[in-house]
């Protein structure tokens, strides 16, 4: 786990905008080998967005080869509506950047099967190889995308109900009227999320530190479904400092100094070379000692191997019961063998007739 | 500039983005993109395109925090470029040349629309002129410049005693809608053909002349629209003319009873409550036709029926001088001087030669309205009182794409507007 803590909305923001710029521009993407990036949506990650399109505008970067998923979108509502996720990332992102939309993905919340739509959803990740980077946001409760507390942590994208704090929350955007909030939504699952190459959340605010508190100093508890990111072999938690309020003063510290001494000794908290650039060939070749470095030669989630046992790559997820075959008792009975008789000794029946009648 | 902003290898669709502007939308400068289609030559719903047809624009034009407003309507304009709607020519397939030259002149000072306006003349005139003056938009080609929405006929139907420099000889009575189709001709007042258009868009009477009144109902309802003016209607004339569908009045305070605190005359009915009816009206902001006060005042009476127009005579576009010019009777000579006509020897007013973004600019001036208003009321406020709302004079998905660019600057104190370029139908004609 790498905690940034920076002063205020605006540096955090800045340090995540920056990573993703930096990630994308190291990996090198072509049509070939796109960038495959995963997006939130919500008031956190705004500044973000900001910032990635005055960066385009400047000429820092271009998404031209990134392809994008989004985490989420309410059930129900127009998709032009101003509400919805699509509305959302034309207005702050899409429509500022040149990202073409054929590289774009976002759950289709008017899908005439929405059960459908998510397996579809789930199939176009895998067919592009994956995601390099998720960029997420929380809620006040550490929901991270839709997936509400108590939420399986082995859920892949599905129809969700929203909790009650959520769409309280979300009636902000919807007139204050929380009749007017869509009550479902479809998400991408804690899973999903966690099978994403690399993970980056924002979290900026006071009212999100008991969250964050939750999620960085407390065990994996699907209550609190950011918890999960402890599984992951590089997620990265970018703060402001009002949301590490309810943190440790020790823990503050701790990753704090993580960062310090990382940057004294002259390298960053990168990741790996080979999650960096994704399957593009030029990756030069490291030899590295196996024994003493597994983690970084195989990047391989922790989940996938805590989680292996259950039948959560597939979906739908059910448990599996036996198809009933309707049978009779007597099928049940051996069939007896013609080459044993029942009686024993045939010949002496044969006899005891005789017997009798002598 | 953004890197790889449109790769060749993606086949072209005509979509524009203008990017980096502030957008015209109601009482506000917005900041916005804005696509525009040069295929349909409509205003993009650029989301809808984005996540349906799965298309980025050919094009990206960063205006570098320009205004992009709609193109200007013009409501009352007598000529341009030297041409004369009212003239009556001996080979009349050159006045269809004439018109179609001015349009494309006329479009370079940003009208992308407008009212080709016939004063009072002879019915032998309207009748040769006005099939050339009806609706020219249709096949929607941006090359042709400035769009006739459909002839103004101002007169002559009008009062003699407020003729202004008409020629009173030629004016008349109508007491039935026949008296109307002989003078006009009846194929220019009634739908004809399958597309259904009317070549006369408006018609400027007098309402207490003969019974124009009870004519007013027929005209609105083949949906050419009745405007007061050169009048000499008292408050309750106007309110009754109103009262019977007219919807716009021609040059308020021009040619007509001026505001009197015991009879407020036409002016009169701009002053009703805001929930009744109240017709839009046309000012020239020429400095000459009215004190900038008296625009002021007119426009705090009724800002959303606010038009600014030119009511231009032919000499618009032409270098000061003395210009022969005949009412249809006798010749006489009007006197350009800057943007005033007058009529030689004399202190009437003839007309004016001053451009829209002219009068806008005088708006801005003396009003220090803001710039949101004083577009309005050349693009959007016009629109409605033609029935054309979110086809002209709006920047909403659907509307045509007829624009201006303009840049501001700062000249006094006021701001002023310059117009840098025009684009018609999505395309790009002026620079």
């Amino acid at each position: 786990m790498r905690l940034i803590i920076r002063d205020d909305a605006e540096a955090s923001s800045a340090y995540v905008a920056q990573y993703v710029v930096d990630r994308i521009k190291a990996f090198n993407p072509s049509p070939q080998n796109p960038f495959v990036l995963g997006l939130p949506t919500g008031s956190s990650p705004l500044i973000v967005y900001r910032m990635l399109v005055e960066k385009y505008k400047a000429g820092h970067i271009s998404f031209e080869n990134v392809v994008t998923f989004n985490m989420d979108e309410y059930v129900g509502i127009p998709r032009d509506h101003p509400e919805s996720y699509h509305s959302f990332m034309w207005k702050h992102f899409f429509s500022h950047v040149n990202i073409h939309p054929s590289n774009v993905h976002i759950l289709n919340g008017n899908a005439p099967n929405l059960e459908a739509e998510c397996i579809a959803y789930e199939e176009a990740i895998r067919a592009v190889g994956g995601i390099d980077l998720f960029l997420a946001g929380i809620g006040e409760d550490g929901h991270i995308a839709f997936n509400e507390p108590g939420s399986s942590l082995a859920s892949r994208t599905r129809v969700k109900t929203l909790a009650y704090d959520t769409i309280l929350a979300n009636s902000r955007f919807f007139d204050n009227d929380v009749n007017k909030v869509p009550r479902m939504a479809l998400t991408v699952g804690v899973q999903t999320v966690l099978e994403a190459r690399e993970v980056v959340v924002i979290i900026l605010g006071q009212r999100k530190s008991l969250a964050l508190q939750r999620c960085i100093e407390q065990g994996v508890n699907h209550m609190w479904t950011l918890s999960s990111l402890q599984l992951h072999p590089h997620p990265m938690i970018v703060v402001d400092e009002d949301a590490t309020a309810e943190l440790q003063v020790k823990t503050v510290k701790y990753f704090k100094s993580i960062e310090k001494v990382a940057l004294e000794q002259g390298f960053e908290q990168i990741l790996p070379s080979k999650v960096r650039t994704g399957n593009a060939a030029s990756v030069p070749k490291t030899h590295v000692d196996e024994v003493s470095s597994p983690t970084i030669l195989a990047p391989q989630p922790t989940t996938s191997r805590l989680l292996r046992a259950t039948p959560a790559t597939e979906y739908p997820v059910r448990s599996v019961s036996p198809e009933l075959v309707p049978d009779r008792m007597a099928s049940r009975i051996p069939e007896p063998a013609l080459n044993n008789r029942l009686t024993p000794n045939p010949d002496e029946q044969v006899l005891r007739p005789a017997g009798i009648a002598a | 500039m953004p890197i790889a902003l449109s790769p060749p290898t993606r086949p072209q669709n005509g979509l524009t983005k203008f990017t980096n502007c502030r957008l015209l939308r109601g009482d506000k400068l917005v900041d916005e993109d804005l696509w525009v289609s040069s295929v349909s030559g409509k205003v993009i719903h650029s989301q809808a395109s984005f996540y349906d047809e799965l298309v980025l624009p050919d094009k990206t034009i960063n205006l570098g925090g320009r205004i992009v407003a709609p193109g200007m309507i013009e409501c009352q304009l007598n000529g341009a470029f030297g041409f004369n709607f009212s003239t009556l020519l001996d080979d009349m397939s050159q006045y269809g040349k004439k018109v179609k030259e001015v349009n494309r002149l006329l479009v370079q000072t940003g009208v992308t629309s407008y009212l080709p306006t016939i004063t009072s003349q002879r019915p032998e005139l309207y009748q040769k002129a006005l099939p050339h003056l009806g609706p020219s938009g249709r096949n929607r080609v941006a090359e042709d410049g400035a769009e006739s929405l459909g002839a103004h006929c101002e007169g002559p139907f009008l009062s003699p005693s407020k003729n202004g420099v008409h020629n009173v000889d030629v004016m008349r009575e109508a007491h039935t809608f026949a008296d109307l189709e002989e003078c006009y001709g009846a194929e220019n007042l009634n739908a004809s053909g399958e597309d259904g258009v009317i070549p006369v868009k408006m018609v400027t009477a007098a309402p207490e002349r003969g019974q124009m009144m009870s004519l007013i109902p027929e005209l609105r309802s083949k949906g050419i629209i009745y405007s007061i003016g050169h009048s000499e209607a008292t408050y309750e004339d106007a309110s009754a003319a109103v009262g019977k569908g007219a919807t716009m009045i021609t040059h308020l305070f021009n040619a007509m009873r001026p505001l009197h605190h015991r009879n407020p005359g036409i002016f009169g009915v701009l002053g009703i409550a805001e929930s009744q009816e109240r017709p839009f009206f046309g000012i020239i902001s020429d400095g000459i036709h009215l004190h900038p006060t008296t625009i002021k005042i007119a426009f705090n009476a009724h800002p959303d029926g606010f038009i600014l127009v030119t009511d231009a005579m032919h000499l618009v576009g032409l270098p000061d001088g003395a210009y022969p010019w005949t009412n249809g009777e006798k010749m006489c000579n009007i006197v350009k001087k800057g943007s005033t006509l007058m009529l030689e020897n004399s202190d009437t007013i003839a007309g004016s030669s001053i451009t829209l973004i002219e009068c806008v600019n005088n708006f801005l001036r003396w009003t220090g309205s803001s710039i949101p208003l004083a577009l309005k009321a050349v693009t959007s406020t016009p629109a409605a009182m033609l029935g054309l709302e979110g086809v002209k004079g709006s920047l909403e998905p659907g509307a045509d794409a007829d624009l201006v660019i303009f840049s501001e600057e700062s000249v006094d104190g006021s701001s002023q507007l310059a117009v840098d370029e025009v684009w018609k139908f999505g395309t790009r004609i002026m620079t």
